[in-house]
């Protein structure tokens, strides 16, 4: 089902990019909160400002009263030492910070504290600046250098690894997609099978045995209501049966005896023919809801379908048929020989309907021609005549509108039979294929094509 | 169609529904049957095969104690008596069609008279051939017993396929045979690609039969179906 595929891959990626915008979020909040600590730690009293400004304040004797004014608001001392490392003024100066320093003293602290004070240097003409930040205001780096190599290969790391989080955004987002299809595909299909009126029955265990188990709950429902619609239908055409075998026998004898007087036999006659509808109604009504509801049992066997077409030619022959219906059956080399795997009765009773349906449609009598012909591992049987054809309008109806057992609609037109409905369920069952063709005038003609697989004898 | 020497032959009906038994009895009567013999149970479709032997056996699929199908089993025990069905459920017919039991035939109801009539002649032909082993057909004479023509003074002598040919045609005298039928009949089952012999025995058939064998009377060719012999009246 692929509308479901594609709910899953929007709502996955829609995940995937709620994801990114909480990422940036993230950064944007971490960049305001430090915002303000990063303003007053590269601000005014930062130790690179301070440094300028000190030292372009300073001299040897000493430094401005602006200068120092600033270093005691900042809290800040201040000490100037000379190339030979004595000092030579200060301001602020702690007393637990030495006069002179070695070379040593000053590589040392330089890089990091003198007594715990984070202290900063700025080197000028005359000698070195020493600025000392209170106790705990900064920490120092002690071990300030990096390889070139490393910050080098810094731009490739950062692209390779924002590559590799998307690599594995996407993975997740494609392995975990193809697990809920993969799980709900069942369900899926079983709702739609379902949705066409068939029986399912899912076996699935884990987190959605449930839906599993309410669909085939309702499948099960279904079901039973089905057969209970086609089991009403069979027992109501089965009772229907022994009234109208009377009805049509003393129809008959009435309709036949020549003692009696011709408007009272022409009556008789009417009364069977209506009771011949009805009997048709009957054997197609109870064959076409066993066959929608798949509850007739296919007999299928190899059929040679010209000899199948010739018995029925024969038996119809042989039953009496009036002269103004002559019947012609035409046989193509090729399709001689040809096997289908079919139930024979129900293709039997296909091809009668279609006969049945030109003899109704054409009281004053029609040619009647059934042909077989193969070709490209397809047998196409034709049941065709030349009488009074179809409009374009009703054979457009014809083939679009959804046949009343089939449709909740009240309006559509009831006086259609169900004999091409059986014809097209009968065609189904044996997944072939019905073609109608006709012109006003020009004869009406059905095409059924089956596909052959095993190879012909 | 010659029918009448099936006539005299006694039938058994068996159906639990007495008006379909009058129904049908009446519609037998009127076609020229005149042994027939009623019954409305398995009980007593048994009990009136073995007393009066009939020659075919009508059954009712659905009977008050029983079905039709233990009906027949039980006829089988001592008689090879042919059986036509009559049925109102197609899961029967589904049954019969489908399964072989061994019945002759069988009718699902409603039914028309005229179909009752042809099955059960049908079936009546197929089991009891003529008695009278002389054909009469235009311009000849056909002694089975003797696998003989009689034509204009002449005795043609038939094969044996010949024979059996015009004999299945006989049988269905007036009616088409079609050209599967008659190959099953001289070749058995599966007789596939036999059609170019089927018509050489034809031929062979009318040159001794027919008057003029390329102006055929007695034995017709239904193109693309089959064969039907005409029997003079």
């Amino acid at each position: 089902m692929k509308a479901f595929g594609k709910y899953i891959s929007k709502h996955l990626a829609s995940f995937a990019a709620f994801n990114l915008v909480l990422a940036l979020l993230n950064v944007l909040a971490f960049g305001i909160t430090f915002q303000s600590v990063i303003r007053n730690d590269y601000g005014d009293t930062s130790p690179q400002t301070m440094l300028e400004e000190i030292a372009a304040a300073s001299t040897v004797e000493g430094v401005s009263d602006d200068a120092r004014q600033k270093l005691e608001s900042a809290h800040i001392w201040a000490m100037f030492l000379n190339q030979g490392g004595n000092r030579i003024w200060a301001v602020n100066i702690p007393k637990d910070i030495p006069g002179d320093y070695t070379i040593q003293d000053v590589a040392l602290f330089s890089k990091g504290y003198l007594k715990d004070y984070p202290v900063f240097v700025w080197n000028t003409e005359d000698g070195l600046l020493v600025l000392g930040y209170p106790k705990d205001s900064y920490t120092k780096l002690t071990s300030n250098y990096f390889s070139i190599h490393a910050i080098q290969t810094l731009p490739l790391y950062m692209t390779g690894m924002l590559t590799a989080d998307f690599l594995f955004l996407f993975l997740a987002y494609y392995f975990s997609r193809r697990k809920i299809i993969r799980s709900t595909e069942p369900i899926i299909d079983a709702i739609e099978t379902l949705s066409d009126g068939k029986p399912v029955s899912l076996a699935i265990g884990g987190d959605l045995s449930e839906v599993a188990g309410s669909i085939n709950k309702a499948s099960r429902i279904l079901s039973k209501q089905n057969e209970a619609r086609a089991n009403w239908i069979s027992g109501v055409s089965h009772d229907i049966r022994t009234p109208l075998s009377m009805i049509l026998g003393y129809a008959g004898r009435i309709a036949d005896n020549k003692t009696i007087n011709s408007s009272v036999k022409d009556q008789a006659e009417i009364v069977r023919q209506q009771s011949i509808k009805i009997k048709e109604l009957v054997q197609d009504l109870n064959l076409v809801s066993h066959l929608e509801y798949e509850m007739q049992p296919l007999h299928k066997e190899p059929v040679r379908l010209s000899k199948l077409l010739r018995s029925y030619a024969v038996e119809l022959l042989n039953g009496g048929l009036s002269e103004s219906y002559p019947v012609e059956v035409g046989i193509k080399p090729a399709a001689e020989n040809v096997i289908l795997e079919c139930d024979s009765r129900l293709i039997m009773r296909a091809i009668n309907n279609l006969v049945q349906n030109s003899f109704r449609h054409n009281p004053q009598g029609c040619e009647i021609s059934l042909t077989l012909d193969y070709s490209e591992a397809a047998i196409t049987l034709t049941v065709a005549d030349n009488g009074v054809g179809l409009s374009a309008e009703k054979l457009r109806e014809l083939k679009e509108s959804t046949h009343y057992m089939e449709s909740t609609d009240e309006r559509l037109n009831l006086r259609h039979g169900l004999g091409l409905l059986l014809v097209r369920q009968i065609v189904e069952a044996h997944c072939g294929t019905m073609t109608i063709e006709s012109e006003p005038g020009q004869g009406y003609q059905t095409v059924l094509c089956f596909q052959v697989q095993a190879s012909q004898g | 169609m010659d029918q009448a020497f099936l006539h005299t032959k006694k039938l058994l009906l068996v159906d639990d529904e007495p008006e379909l038994l009058k129904m049908v009895t009446a519609i037998l009567k009127d076609d020229g049957f005149e042994n027939i013999i009623l019954a409305a149970s398995v009980k007593e479709g048994t009990a009136a095969a073995e007393i009066e032997k009939p020659d075919l056996a009508i059954l009712d699929v659905m009977l008050p104690d029983g079905d039709g199908f233990s009906l027949m089993e039980q006829l089988r025990s001592f008689t090879d008596v042919p059986i036509i069905f009559l049925t109102a459920k197609d899961e029967a017919a589904d049954k019969l069609a489908g399964l072989g039991l061994g019945a002759d035939d069988y009718i699902v109801k409603p039914f028309m008279g005229q179909e009752l009539l042809l099955r059960v002649y049908a079936v009546l032909r197929r089991c009891y051939k003529m008695d009278r082993k002389l054909l009469k057909l235009d311009g000849c004479t056909v002694d089975f017993s003797r696998a003989e023509v009689h034509k204009a003074g002449k005795v043609l002598p038939l094969t044996a396929k010949e024979h059996t040919l015009l004999e299945t045609l006989a049988r269905n005298e007036g009616k088409i045979v079609s050209i599967d039928s008659l190959c099953e009949a001289l070749w058995g089952d599966n007789p596939f690609g036999y059609e170019n012999s089927l018509n050489a025995h034809v031929r062979r058939i009318r040159e001794k039969i027919e008057t003029d064998p390329s102006k055929p009377v007695s034995l017709i060719t239904i193109k693309g179906l089959g064969y039907k012999l005409n029997i003079r009246k």
